[in-house]
């Protein structure tokens, strides 16, 4: 099973590298974040107003992942099924839940390599800027190893179940846009409401990461047992959605193109 | 060989399928006849094991298997080619052999001689996006048949094709044929399956009317060929269950 997994992640992720086109237009996206980090600098006069910076770069941190895999994943489930290349898949003496398996390692490959070209971005950005942020390089690498990277692998699974819920990647598309609008709108609820101080929040997959990485950004001290947790319970809810879009892939319809 | 036996299917109020039942033997070409929306694909797919009949059973080489192990008998070409356009030819066959777990070296071999056989050496490094019509139907064909299956599904295959890619088709099945191939070919045109088959399904919204040799099936029906009897056996009014 494993070995299937393997192969259809290898294709998925090599066939979507071949989409050249697809592959610039996620790296630009990966890096609007930055750019409008730079644009919000300039008009605060080098970043003098330093929180709403930093809830900024928070906010587009966590989109990156959604932004990242979205193509892909439209691709792979709802793409297929367009251009009705899944029949011939599921014919193959693979189980349906392997199938999925391999495409969600795609997803996440590229959602992780987006969340990783946004804070290159960001990274690069506050050098160019001299803006200084009080966070330690291990400490950073923890924190998003930990309590964001699962996002990622959250972003792919809803991603994918949306996938699975489409017959064209038009319609796929349309709702994986409005997806992305979710963490984006979790994050500036964050800023502005009180509610964040909450600890069950804390612990909230998408609103978690968000208060997990304005904190690091802040400055305030690192702990290792929330973003441990954090990291637990998203990978735990992103299992969840794949057992549903699972579900969705063995029933007769997925069978039928539009 | 391939034995359906009573199977059934309905989508919601239609019956697609219905208490059909088939035998398909070994080296030998069966042939499903029927009009559009007649069932053909609805059961190859469910032999194949993508759709699940609601009743009945079918066996592959006489067992009734797991529904995988079914799939690794059997290899089919079912309603479209459905190729990955941004692969080439050798590695959308590479794929499907290595997804039904063909070591490396089977595989490489088999690629190899099915790049030969179906005349794809010249376009075996091109990205199938840039494929006629005929050349994705090969590369689709030798896909279905890349583990050297027992049993082979077709679905309307010569949908499409000009007249040396079917007949380069043809030439390819009796060949698979004589290996001792099971090999079920759906199609609506007459001439396609009384040149091919070596015995006749006729389907009529969704259950078997008639089943033998092309000329069993005149002499049954009192008819003079194989037009006649189909026409007169599939003018039954289709029946709906809600």
């Amino acid at each position: 099973m494993l070995n299937q997994v393997l192969v259809i992640a290898e294709k998925e992720t090599r066939d979507a590298l071949r989409d050249r086109r697809s592959v610039v237009s996620s790296t630009f996206y990966a890096l609007m974040g930055p750019l409008i980090i730079a644009f919000v600098v300039f008009a605060t006069y080098a970043g003098q107003n330093q929180s709403v910076l930093l809830a900024m770069i928070s906010i587009f941190a966590l989109i990156a992942p959604f932004t990242g895999g979205m193509n892909i994943a439209m691709d792979t489930v709802a793409g297929e099924r367009e251009r009705q290349s899944l029949l011939p898949l599921l014919l193959n003496p693979v189980e349906r839940t392997s199938i999925l398996l391999g495409k969600w390692l795609a997803v996440v490959v590229f959602s992780i390599g987006s969340l990783l070209v946004n804070l290159f971005g960001v990274v690069l950005l506050l050098r160019m800027t001299g803006i200084h942020i009080p966070v330690a390089a291990s400490a950073l690498s923890l924190s998003v190893t930990a309590g964001i990277l699962p996002l990622a692998l959250l972003a792919a699974s809803v991603e994918l179940l949306i996938s699975t819920l489409c017959r064209s990647v038009k319609e796929a598309h349309t709702y994986l846009s409005l997806l992305v609008f979710i963490p984006m709108a979790i994050g500036m609820f964050l800023v502005f409401s009180p509610v964040a101080r909450e600890t069950w929040v804390a612990l909230l997959p998408v609103a978690g990461q968000q208060l997990q990485f304005e904190r690091l950004l802040n400055g305030s001290p690192i702990e290792l047992l929330r973003p441990a947790v954090l990291g637990l319970l998203t990978a735990g809810v992103a299992i969840l959605i794949l057992l549903l879009a699972g579900n969705r892939l063995r029933r007769d319809e997925i069978v039928y193109g539009n | 060989m391939i034995q359906v036996q009573h199977v059934s299917k309905t989508f919601g109020c239609r019956a697609a399928v219905k208490d059909l039942s088939f035998e398909a033997r070994d080296a030998s070409i069966t042939g499903l006849l029927g009009s559009n929306g007649a069932g053909k694909t609805t059961t190859l797919r469910m032999v194949c094991g993508v759709l699940t009949p609601d009743s009945g059973t079918i066996r592959i080489d006489r067992e009734a298997e797991l529904v995988r192990a079914r799939r690794q008998r059997v290899g089919a070409l079912l309603d479209h080619t459905g190729l990955y356009s941004r692969l080439t030819v050798k590695e959308n066959l590479i794929y499907f052999g290595r997804l039904r777990g063909l070591y490396p070296d089977v595989l490489q071999h088999n690629v190899e001689r099915l790049i030969s056989i179906l005349g794809l050496r010249s376009i075996a490094d091109r990205r199938a996006s840039g494929l006629s019509q005929g050349e994705r139907m090969k590369v689709a064909l030798g896909r279905a048949v890349v583990h050297s299956p027992h049993n082979l599904l077709l679905d309307e295959p010569t949908n499409g094709l000009d007249v040396p890619t079917v007949r380069s088709l043809r030439e390819f099945l009796r060949e698979l044929r004589e290996a001792g191939t099971c090999i079920v070919f759906s199609s609506h045109v007459l001439d396609e399956v009384r040149i091919l088959c070596d015995n006749v399904v006729i389907v009529s919204y969704g259950a078997v009317v008639s089943q033998g040799s092309a000329a069993e099936i005149c002499s049954r029906t009192n008819t003079a060929s194989l037009e006649d009897a189909f026409v007169q056996l599939t003018s039954v009014v289709e029946s709906r269950i809600c």
